[in-house]
């Protein structure tokens, strides 16, 4: 059964059983992202358990379509408001949190198949060495994270961080070219 | 190549699944499996930062055994809450259940004694 229909059984029915099965999906990823900000096992174990009842609360009170991206937003927000309150400030948001890049796929389908591949191959050119050379050897060379690291020099985190930062920066100068062609 | 270009902005369409997650954290993933889990984590903020979370705790046994904890826990409060709101059905229409009880009894009543009269007829 997938997320949507036990989410319309549990809007028909008001039945939590059906929150459980949906919720336990997702325990493994939201133990993960708790474990992120902060850091502790216990904590995070902690946390997990509170965002369970925020969403069961929460989830009545208005009809939730995109779960997944839902539940992520409640976790990230739960997190990040116990960090507050654990330092007395906001935590700093990193270009990661801020990711979102959840756009629809294919919502560019409009844009001309030859258009899109001469300004793929142009931005790709644009963008800086160390992104281009780590989006080429993922998404063209379809290497790992590993490999990638080895033959570069570079750290997992700086191979993914290229990875985001490259395919942002892809975006951007698409959405740019789009922009001066419609103008 | 030309539809690899295409599909660096595509987001990724697979979805990764708790067993795949938990091969990729254990080091048991290679090829194209290992570059699906990538690939959906470098298209999906909650992959990644879940994926980064992970690695953070020191045995993937725990890992395992915290899933299933917080799982049962869940059901646990579910059941609690289930009862309660019965419970408290229970408590604000007593009478409710009381007529329809009744309406039990007299009906069990009723065919005992027409039973006895056609037995005895």
């Amino acid at each position: 059964m997938t997320d949507q229909e036990l989410l319309e059984r549990y809007y028909d029915s008001r039945e939590n059983d059906w929150l459980g099965i949906l919720l336990q999906r997702y325990t493994l990823l939201l133990l993960g992202v708790c474990m992120k900000y902060l850091k502790e096992e216990e904590e995070a174990r902690d946390c997990v358990q509170q965002i369970f009842v925020k969403v069961i609360t929460e989830l009545g009170k208005y009809r939730v379509v995109y779960f997944k991206s839902w539940i992520y937003t409640i976790a990230r927000n739960h997190c990040l408001m116990k960090l507050r309150d654990q330092h007395g400030h906001p935590a700093e948001l990193s270009d990661a949190m801020l990711a979102a890049w959840d756009d629809e796929p294919g919502s560019n389908k409009h844009w001309e198949k030859e258009q899109w591949l001469e300004w793929m191959g142009q931005s790709l050119a644009a963008l800086g060495k160390e992104q281009k050379l780590c989006v080429i050897l993922f998404y063209l060379q379809k290497r790992s994270y590993q490999d990638i690291a080895i033959e570069t020099g570079f750290t997992l985190m700086q191979v993914k961080s290229h990875i985001q930062n490259g395919k942002r920066n892809l975006k951007l100068l698409m959405e740019k070219r789009a922009r001066e062609k419609a103008n | 190549m030309n539809k690899d270009l295409l599909n660096i902005l595509a987001n990724s369409n697979k979805d990764i699944d708790n067993q795949q997650l938990m091969d990729y954290l254990s080091g048991d993933l290679s090829g194209a499996p290992l570059h699906d889990v990538e690939r959906s984590m470098a298209d999906n903020a909650f992959l990644n930062d879940a994926v980064e979370g992970l690695q953070s705790i020191g045995s993937k046994k725990n890992v395992q055994k915290y899933v299933d904890e917080l799982n049962a826990a869940l059901h646990k409060s579910i059941a609690k809450k289930k009862q309660r709101r019965l419970k408290r059905r229970l408590r604000e229409t007593p009478w409710a259940y009381v007529a329809v009880l009744l309406v039990i009894v007299l009906c069990v009543l009723a065919y005992v004694i027409i039973r006895k009269v056609l037995v005895t007829h």
